[in-house]
Parts: structure tokens; sequence; C-alpha cells
């Protein structure tokens, strides 16, 4: 069990919030592949156990650890079986509470574009199937 | 093949649609000079209404880039959008041919940008724009999806992305345009 009180294995059923900190990041219907691209230092996206609801607790979250000197416009909430059935790994990496990584992106070393055609793909996947929640 | 639109400036528009709008003409060369200046000025008309949208769009990714100008824009660790990337993306909408749907924008991590055709959750093609002419996108397609990479000259829409665009969102008015 995680400080958090979590389990350390994430069920497939599970819901993960990805914080929208640009309106760019999504749409009137839906967040945009780009809103679950993966940082370049640490090649892994940053998502939190958490659902849509209380909505309140999300966005505490939210505002606390992702948006600390900007707007949080949104979050996108993705099941974890969504994440693994695009190829992706989602583990537990605490602290802070709550937090996980989507890992696995393909990083092929010798050809950036194609490293971010790979990653588009699966970034798309995850994207079409979130929830989109607008703060 | 498209049409080839006469360069006439607003301020020449208004003598042009008063000729189209003249009804009165008798002889059969002031019938064909209404005929022409008829068809001149709604194509000009259409031209200007297109470029609007181009203008609206290039815009939009202006503003992006400035709200992106600074590394941790994400509060993470992503770099700032590259200038680069937004000359690329600016020439990329510029080439893009009339009637084609003009993308929506978004930031990437890595300093990209990312112009995105959404026609549904199902149906979407990413383009990413980064300091290279090389071009990655992705594209869901029901239950088809892929990837590729593409080379953009700075002028002229790569076919096979120019094609899944269109394989994507369709053709919108791209026929009020096409010879």
């Amino acid at each position: 069990m995680l400080a958090s009180g979590l389990p350390e294995i994430i069920a497939d059923g599970e819901d993960l919030a990805r914080f929208l900190p640009s309106s760019s990041l999504f749409n009137a219907r839906m967040a945009k592949p780009a809103a679950f691209l993966p940082s370049v230092s640490h090649r892994e996206t940053s998502v939190f156990r958490h659902g849509s609801e209380p909505s309140d607790a999300l966005w505490a979250i939210g505002v606390e650890h992702v948006a600390r000197t900007r707007t949080l416009h949104g979050a996108a909430i993705v099941k974890a079986h969504d994440v693994r059935a695009a190829g992706l790994e989602v583990i537990a990496n605490e602290p802070p509470p709550r937090h996980a990584a989507i890992r696995g992106w393909p990083w092929p070393e010798d050809d950036d574009e194609l490293r971010k055609a790979q990653q588009k793909e699966r970034a798309s996947l995850l994207a079409s199937k979130a929830t989109l929640l607008r703060r | 093949m498209y049409r080839i639109v006469p360069n006439i400036s607003r301020s020449g528009l208004p003598t042009l649609q008063a000729l189209a709008a003249g009804s009165s003409a008798i002889s059969p060369e002031a019938r064909k000079v209404h005929r022409i200046a008829k068809e001149v000025a709604e194509s000009v008309e259409q031209s200007h209404a297109l470029f609007g949208e181009k203008a609206s769009a290039l815009s939009q990714l202006a503003e992006l880039a400035a709200e992106c100008s600074e590394p941790s824009w994400d509060e993470e660790s992503a770099n700032a959008i590259d200038p680069a990337a937004v000359l690329t993306a600016q020439r990329l909408v510029r080439a893009l041919p009339d009637g084609i749907s003009l993308p929506e924008f978004a930031p990437e991590p890595d300093g990209s940008i990312s112009l995105d055709w959404i026609q549904s959750r199902n149906h979407l093609l990413s383009l990413s724009i980064g300091p290279t002419d090389r071009l990655a996108y992705a594209w869901l397609d029901g239950t088809d999806r892929g990837h590729a990479v593409v080379r953009f000259d700075g002028c002229n829409i790569p076919p096979l992305l120019l094609n899944g665009i269109i394989g994507i969102v369709g053709l919108g008015n791209a026929g009020l345009r096409a010879a």
C-alpha cells in the first residue's frame, strides 16, 4: 500500500487524470493528442489516480501539483486499461500522493520525427478514449 | 489544378461589383463585360473570404506561440515553442489548398507545434511540426490507424499528407475552388 492509501498496482478500471494547463490542449469535444505526449526529459506522461468525481478534490490536486502559477483549464480522464491497450504502461509514482506515470513510449534514438510519429499514434489513441472535463 | 484568382485589391472591388451589377447592357460586348465582371467579382469575394479564414488561423498560431514562448509553459519541463516550428507551421497553413479545413493548434512538450484535423474522436489526423523540414503525423480513421513522416519543402503540401487530411476531414468546399 502506498502513502496515499492506494494499492501499488494500478487496476485496469482505475481512472487517470491528465491535467490541462493550456486551453490549446483541448477543443469543445475532446482533449487533443498533444495533451498526452510525454515529457522529453522524463520520457513519461504525468497523471493522477483520480476520476471526475469528486470534482473539488480533482481540481485541488491539479492546482496544488500541476498549475501552480498558471490557470488550470481542465483535465482529461482516461482508464488505465485504455493506456495499456495503446501499448503503454502506467505505474504508481508517488510522491506526490496519487501520482502515476505513463511510460513505455517509443523512443528511437536516431530519428526524432519517427519517434514523434510513433508517440503521436499512441497519444491519439489516448485522446480518443479520454473524457474531457472543463474547469 | 486550381482556378487562378485575379489579384484585385479591395479598393477595386466596388468598381468591379458595380460593373457586375449593371443589367442594362445591350450590345454583345457590354453583356460580355458584365458577365466577366460578375465572374471575377465572385472569385475575388471568395478569395477574400478564404484568406480571412487563414488569417484567423495564423493569428491563433501566433497567440499559441506567445503563450508558450517560455520553457515550462506546462508547469513541468516543456520546451518553449521553437520559432522555426512556428515559421514552418505558418508556411504549411498558407500552402494548404483552399477548401481544405484548417487545423487546430496545440503546443507539444518538446517545443513542436501540433496541427490537428479532428473530425471526431476516432477520425483525426495529428501533425507535428518541429525545427526540421520533416513532419511527423499520426491518424485514427475508425479502426484503422497509423503514422508517417514526410518532408515539407515550405511551399507544397506533401501529397501523402494532403491525401491523409482529405481522407479524414473530406474536401469541405474545395470543389468550389477546383477547376
